[in-house]
C-alpha cells in the first residue's frame, strides 16, 4: 500500500506546474541574493559634526572619525539646531558636538567637552554607531596622549581575536541560517496546502472510504518533502561553496541528519494545520503565523539570550531554535552531533509530538 | 452603481460568513505584535565569560571582578589553557573567553605592561563584537583606575557621554513594531485579495461575474473592499496594542499616520491583485504571497538588516519594496514626531508605487480576460 | 421484527433507528431499513432530505449519533474500517485525482485495496478495454469528459470486488444517453451479485431499482418496489409518487 501512496504523492508534486519550480527557485534565489543583503555590519552612518572649537585638534578628531570608514560626513555646521534638523529628517544618524574649549581641556587631560547624540529608533544601528564613535574618540585621545602622559603608568594591552570567523564576515554567519529558513519554509508551506487541497477537490473522501491506514497516508505525504528538502540542502551547500567559498567545518552528514529531523517537524506541522483548516487560505495564514514566530524567535536574527524569560520559555517549543543552533554550530564551528545533542533531542521530541498529532487528528470517520 | 453596491454587499457577506478565517486574521497580528514587540531585542544579555589565566594573581582577580560585576557579563568558567576554549564554543557553553598573560600582576606593575586577549565566538559576528566591546569596556575601567592611582586625581575619565535620541531606553520595540506592522498589513492584504480572485477564477464564477453589467474595475474594487476594511481593523488593533501595551509613542499626527497606512494598504491590495493575475491556481497564489512576499519584505525593508550596509544593487532592490517606505514613515511619524513636510519624499514614492501597481494589475487583469 | 443483527442473513445491510444530529439539527431522524443482498436499492429524497448524510454513515465516513446496524456484516458504530474493505463508493463530485492519469488512478486505488502488481495490471487492461478508454489511458483524469469520469469512478469503485457499492447521485449533469449507458453498467454489476445502493433525484432512474425508499425531512416515508409504490399512491409513474410524498416536507433546502 505504501508504494502506491508514495508514487501518487511524488507524481502529484512533480506534475504540478508551479510547485517544483518554486521549491527550487525559492531557496536558490535566497541563497544567491540574501547573503549580500543580510549584513548587520553597520556602515555609512550619517554623521553631522557641530564644531564650536574650530581648532586643529577638532579637525583632527573629525578626520579620525571619517577616515574610519564607518561614517559618512554629511555636514559640519555651527548651530545645534541645524544639526537637530538633520536628525529629524533622518539625514543624520549621529551628531558630534565639539565645545569651544575642546582643544584646551583635552590637551590638559582635564575633561572631554564633547557631546554625542545618536538616533536610536533603530536600536542596533544606534548602539553600534555610538560604540564606533566612542572607540574613534578613545583612539584619538590615545594618540594625543602619547606626548603628555609619561611612560610611568602601567597599561593593559587589550587585543581581540575571533575564532571561526577571524575577519568577522557576516555572510558566513547568515549562510547556514538562510539554509535553515529555506528548508523550513518550503517544508512547512507546501505540506500545509496539501491535505486541505485534497479536501477542496473532494479526493480525500474517496481515500477515506478506502481501508487505507492513517499512518501510511500521512507518512507517505511526508516523505516527498523529505526528499525535496534534502535536495534543497544539497543545492544550498553547493551554492555556499561555489559562490561564497564556504564549506562546512563539521561533518556534512550531520547537517543532513539535523535537516532530516527538522523536516519531520515542519512537514508534520504543515499537515497538522492542513487537517484543521477548512480551506487553503486558512491553512496558509496559520502556517505563516507560525513561520514568522519560528523565524523571529529562533535566534537567527536576534540572540535568544536577550529575550525576557517568558519568551525564552516559548523558544523551547520552537523547532527552528534547535535546528538553527545545530546547523550553525556544525557548519561554522565544526561541532559534532554529540556537542549539540540537546538540539537533536529537542527536534526529536517536537517532531514525535507533531507527527503523532497529525496522524491522530486526521480522521477517516467524522 | 446599484449593482456595484449589491456586489460589495455580496462580498462582505461571503467573507464574514467564514468566521474562522476572520478570527484568524484578527487574532494573528495581535499575538505576533505582542510576541515580537517584547521578545525581539538586539541587546546582548547574560553573556557567559570563560577565563583563562592565573586566578590567584591579584590583578587578574581584580579584572575578573570587574567583568563579573558588569550587568551584561557573568564569569561562568575558569579554564586552564586556551585549547579548552574551542570545545566550550562548540558546545555553546561560553560566549567569550578572556585570556590573561603570564604573571599578569608583576608584569603590569613592575614591567609597566601586561596583555589581555579577548577571544570572541566569531560564528555570530555581531553579537561577538558587542560582547568584546562590553568586556574591553570593563577592562578599560580597571585601566582608568590604575591610571588615576599612578597619575593622581587630576585626570578625569575620558569616556565620551552619549545621548540617545528618540529612544533613550533603547527599546527594540520602537524598531520592530513599525516593521512588524508593515509586514503583517502587507501580507494579509495581498494574500487575501489574491486568493479571493484566484478562487473565483478556479471555480469559474469569475466569468459569471464578468458577463454581468458591472465593469471589471468595479468588480475588482468590490472584491477588495472587505479586505480593505479588515486591514484597517488590523491596523487599528496593532496601533492600539503598540501604544498601550508596548508603549511605543505616537508623537506625530494620528491622522497623518492613518493616511499613510491607508495608502500602504491600497498598495498591498494592488500587489495581491497582481499575484492573482500571475497565479493560475490557489496554491501558487498562496505560496507566492506567503513565501515570495514575506522573505524579501523582511530582508529588504530594513526591519532587521540596515539597508545602508547592503551593496548598491541590493539597495536599489530595497527601494522597490513598498514596506520599506511605509516603515520609514511610520517611524518618523510615531517616534520622531515628524510632520507632513518631513515625509513628502517617502509619501510620494509610496503613492507612486500604489498608483503604478494598481494600473499594471488592472491592465493585465483586463488583457487576461480578453 | 428482530433487532438481533444476523451476519449470515440474506441482507447486505440492516439498519435500526439510525439518527444523526448536527447540533440542534437532526439530519437523519431515526430511520430503519434492510437492503437485500444483490438488489438495486434506490435511496430517494429531495436535496437536504438527509440522503447523503445517511449514506456517509453507511460508508463509514461518519459516525451515527444514535442507532445501530450492519453493512456487509460489520457494525456501523465501531467497525468502519472493516466496512470500508468490503464496499465501493462513488461520490457525487468527481473524486479521483485529476492530476493523475487514468492508469495511475486505477493503480493507486488498486494498491490501496491491497491488490498485487500483476493483479492490478490485469484489472487495468480489462477495465480500459470494457470502458473503451485504452487510448486515453495516459491522459490526466481531470481532462476527461464528465461522462467518462463517471464511468471511470464507477469502475474504480468496483476494483476490489466489493460486496456493496454506494453511488451518490452518480449521473448528475450528464445527458440521457450517457445516463442510460451508466445504468447498463449498474445492471452488469448487479448481475454479478453486487448490492447496489444508489441515491438519485431522477425519478425515471428510480424505476430501474428493485426497491426504493423515499426520504423526507430525515425520515423514510415510503419503502417498496416501484410498482408497489405506484399502486399504493395511485400514480402512473414514480415522479408522481415522489411529488405526493415530498409534499409533506417542512424543511427548506
Amino acid at each position: 500500500m505504501w508504494k502506491y501512496l508514495l508514487e501518487k504523492e511524488f507524481k502529484q508534486f512533480f506534475r504540478n506546474p508551479g510547485l517544483p519550480k518554486m521549491a527550487i527557485a525559492f531557496p536558490v534565489l535566497m541563497m544567491l541574493v540574501f547573503p549580500f543583503a543580510v549584513s548587520m555590519e553597520i556602515r555609512n552612518i550619517n554623521l553631522v559634526v557641530v564644531d564650536n572649537n574650530k581648532s586643529t585638534v577638532s579637525a583632527q578628531l573629525i578626520e579620525k572619525c571619517t577616515s574610519s570608514g564607518y561614517f559618512k560626513l554629511i555636514d559640519i555646521c555651527q548651530s545645534p539646531e541645524k544639526a537637530q534638523e538633520y536628525m529629524d529628517d533622518n539625514r543624520a544618524d549621529a551628531i558630534i558636538t565639539i565645545e569651544s574649549d575642546f582643544d584646551e581641556e583635552t590637551g590638559k587631560g582635564t575633561g572631554l567637552p564633547l557631546g554625542i547624540k545618536v538616533n536610536t529608533v533603530n536600536g542596533t544601528k544606534g548602539s553600534i554607531g555610538a560604540q564606533y564613535i566612542a572607540s574613534c574618540i578613545r583612539m584619538f585621545l590615545k594618540e594625543q596622549d602619547t606626548g603628555t602622559a609619561g611612560n610611568s603608568t602601567p597599561t593593559i594591552d587589550i587585543s581581540e581575536k575571533y575564532y571561526y570567523n577571524p575577519y568577522m564576515d557576516y555572510k558566513v554567519f547568515m549562510v547556514p541560517a538562510l539554509i535553515v529558513i529555506a528548508i523550513t519554509m518550503v517544508t512547512g508551506f507546501f505540506p500545509a496546502l496539501n491535505i486541505v487541497g485534497e479536501k477542496e477537490t473532494g479526493t480525500i473522501e474517496q481515500i477515506n472510504v478506502t481501508p487505507v491506514k492513517k499512518t501510511a497516508f500521512i507518512i507517505c505525504k511526508l516523505i516527498p518533502y523529505w526528499v525535496i528538502a534534502l535536495f534543497i540542502l544539497t543545492a544550498c551547500l553547493i551554492i555556499a561553496w561555489l559562490v561564497f567559498g564556504y564549506t562546512c567545518h563539521g561533518n556534512l552528514l550531520s547537517l543532513y541528519l539535523f535537516s532530516g529531523l527538522q523536516i519531520i517537524v515542519t512537514a508534520g506541522l504543515g499537515l497538522l494545520i492542513s487537517n484543521y483548516s477548512n480551506n487553503a487560505q486558512q491553512a496558509m495564514f496559520i502556517i505563516w503565523f507560525f513561520m514568522m514566530i519560528f523565524m523571529l524567535m529562533s535566534g537567527i536574527f536576534t540572540p535568544i539570550a536577550s529575550m525576557p524569560e517568558w519568551a525564552k520559555v516559548i523558544t523551547y517549543f520552537n523547532p527552528m531554535r534547535y535546528y538553527a543552533d545545530a546547523m550553525r554550530a556544525i557548519f561554522l564551528k565544526g561541532s559534532s552531533p554529540l556537542d549539540v545533542w540537546y538540539d537533536a533531542a529537542g527536534l526529536l521530541a517536537i517532531g514525535t509530538a507533531v507527527v503523532s498529532w497529525a496522524i491522530f487528528s486526521y480522521k477517516k470517520t467524522e | 452603481m446599484k449593482e456595484f453596491f449589491a456586489f460589495i454587499k455580496k462580498e462582505f457577506l461571503h467573507i464574514f460568513r467564514d468566521k474562522r478565517t476572520i478570527l484568524i486574521v484578527m487574532i494573528m497580528p495581535i499575538v505576533q505584535i505582542i510576541l515580537f514587540g517584547f521578545a525581539i531585542s538586539t541587546e546582548v544579555n547574560n553573556v557567559r565569560v570563560a577565563i583563562v589565566g592565573d586566578t590567584t594573581d591579584p590583578e587578574v582577580r581584580k579584572v575578573i571582578d570587574r567583568i563579573d560585576n558588569n550587568k551584561y557579563l557573568t564569569v561562568t568558567e575558569i579554564l586552564s589553557n586556551t585549547n579548552e576554549i574551542s570545545p566550550k564554543f562548540q558546545r555553546n557553553e561560553a560566549d567569550v573567553a578572556v585570556c590573561f598573560s603570564r604573571n599578569f600582576d608583576s608584569e603590569l606593575h613592575s614591567g609597566g605592561k601586561a596583555s589581555i586577549r579577548i577571544i570572541g565566538d566569531g560564528s555570530d559576528p555581531n553579537t561577538a563584537q558587542m560582547i568584546t566591546s562590553y568586556v574591553s569596556g570593563a577592562i578599560q575601567d580597571e585601566q582608568d583606575d590604575i591610571t588615576i592611582d599612578y597619575a593622581g586625581e587630576q585626570k578625569t575619565s575620558m569616556s565620551p557621554v552619549v545621548q540617545l535620541m528618540y529612544n533613550p531606553a533603547m527599546k527594540s520595540s520602537y524598531n520592530f513594531v513599525p516593521g512588524v506592522m508593515g509586514l503583517i498589513l502587507m501580507l494579509i492584504c495581498s494574500m487575501m485579495t489574491a486568493i479571493s480572485i484566484v478562487k473565483e477564477k478556479e471555480t469559474g464564477t469569475m466569468e459569471l461575474l464578468l458577463v454581468s453589467p458591472v465593469k471589471p474595475l468595479w468588480i475588482i474594487i468590490s472584491k477588495a473592499m472587505p479586505y480593505l476594511v479588515l486591514s484597517i481593523a488590523n491596523f487599528v488593533s496593532i496601533l492600539l496594542l503598540s501604544h498601550y501595551v508596548m508603549e511605543v509613542p505616537v508623537n506625530g499626527s494620528l491622522f497623518l499616520l492613518s493616511g499613510v497606512a491607508l495608502l500602504f494598504i491600497i498598495a498591498s491590495l494592488a500587489i495581491g491583485l497582481l499575484i492573482s493575475v500571475i497565479a493560475s491556481n490557489q496554491r501558487t497564489a498562496l505560496l507566492i504571497s506567503g513565501m515570495g512576499l514575506t522573505m524579501p519584505t523582511m530582508i529588504f525593508s530594513g526591519i532587521i538588516f540596515p539597508c545602508e550596509s547592503m551593496p548598491e544593487i541590493l539597495q536599489w532592490v530595497s527601494h522597490i519594496i513598498p514596506a520599506k517606505w511605509f516603515i520609514i514613515m511610520v517611524k518618523k511619524i510615531m517616534i520622531q514626531g515628524d510632520g507632513f513636510v518631513y515625509i513628502i519624499k517617502e509619501l510620494s514614492i509610496l503613492a507612486g508605487m500604489a498608483a503604478a501597481l494598481l494600473a499594471i494589475s488592472i491592465k493585465s487583469f483586463k488583457t487576461r480576460l480578453q | 421484527m428482530s433487532t438481533e443483527l444476523d451476519t449470515n442473513s440474506s441482507y447486505a445491510m440492516e439498519i435500526r433507528n439510525l439518527t444523526k444530529k448536527f447540533g440542534n439539527f437532526t439530519a437523519v431522524d431515526n430511520i430503519s431499513f434492510n437492503v437485500r443482498k444483490g438488489e438495486i436499492f434506490g435511496f430517494l429524497g429531495a436535496n437536504g432530505a438527509g440522503k447523503t448524510t445517511a449514506m456517509k454513515i453507511l460508508c463509514g465516513l461518519s459516525r451515527p449519533t444514535a442507532g445501530e446496524g450492519t453493512v456487509a456484516g460489520f457494525d456501523i458504530n465501531n467497525e468502519q474500517e472493516k466496512i470500508k474493505r468490503h464496499i465501493g463508493y462513488m461520490s457525487q463530485k468527481f473524486a479521483l485525482y485529476p492530476d493523475l492519469t487514468v492508469r495511475e488512478n486505477i493503480r493507486l486505488f488498486g494498491g490501496i485495496y491491497g491488490l498485487a502488481d500483476p493483479e492490478i495490471k490485469a484489472k487495468t487492461n480489462n477495465m480500459l478495454q470494457t470502458l473503451e478508454m485504452e487510448n486515453v489511458r495516459d491522459k490526466l483524469a481531470g481532462e476527461l469528459p464528465l461522462g467518462w469520469k463517471q464511468k471511470l469512478s464507477f469502475s474504480i469503485a468496483l476494483i476490489h470486488g466489493p460486496e456493496i457499492i454506494f453511488l451518490d447521485e452518480p449521473t448528475g449533469g450528464v445527458d440521457p444517453e450517457t445516463r442510460r449507458r451508466f445504468w447498463e453498467m449498474i445492471y452488469e454489476a448487479s448481475e454479478k451479485g453486487i448490492t447496489v445502493f444508489v441515491t438519485t433525484h431522477y425519478m425515471d432512474e428510480a424505476e430501474y431499482c428493485d426497491r426504493v425508499s423515499i426520504m423526507v425531512d430525515g425520515r423514510i416515508e415510503a419503502l417498496d418496489s416501484p410498482a408497489a409504490l405506484k399502486t399504493k399512491y395511485k400514480a402512473t409513474n414514480m415522479d408522481a409518487v415522489f411529488r405526493t410524498i415530498a409534499r409533506k416536507a417542512q424543511r427548506e433546502e
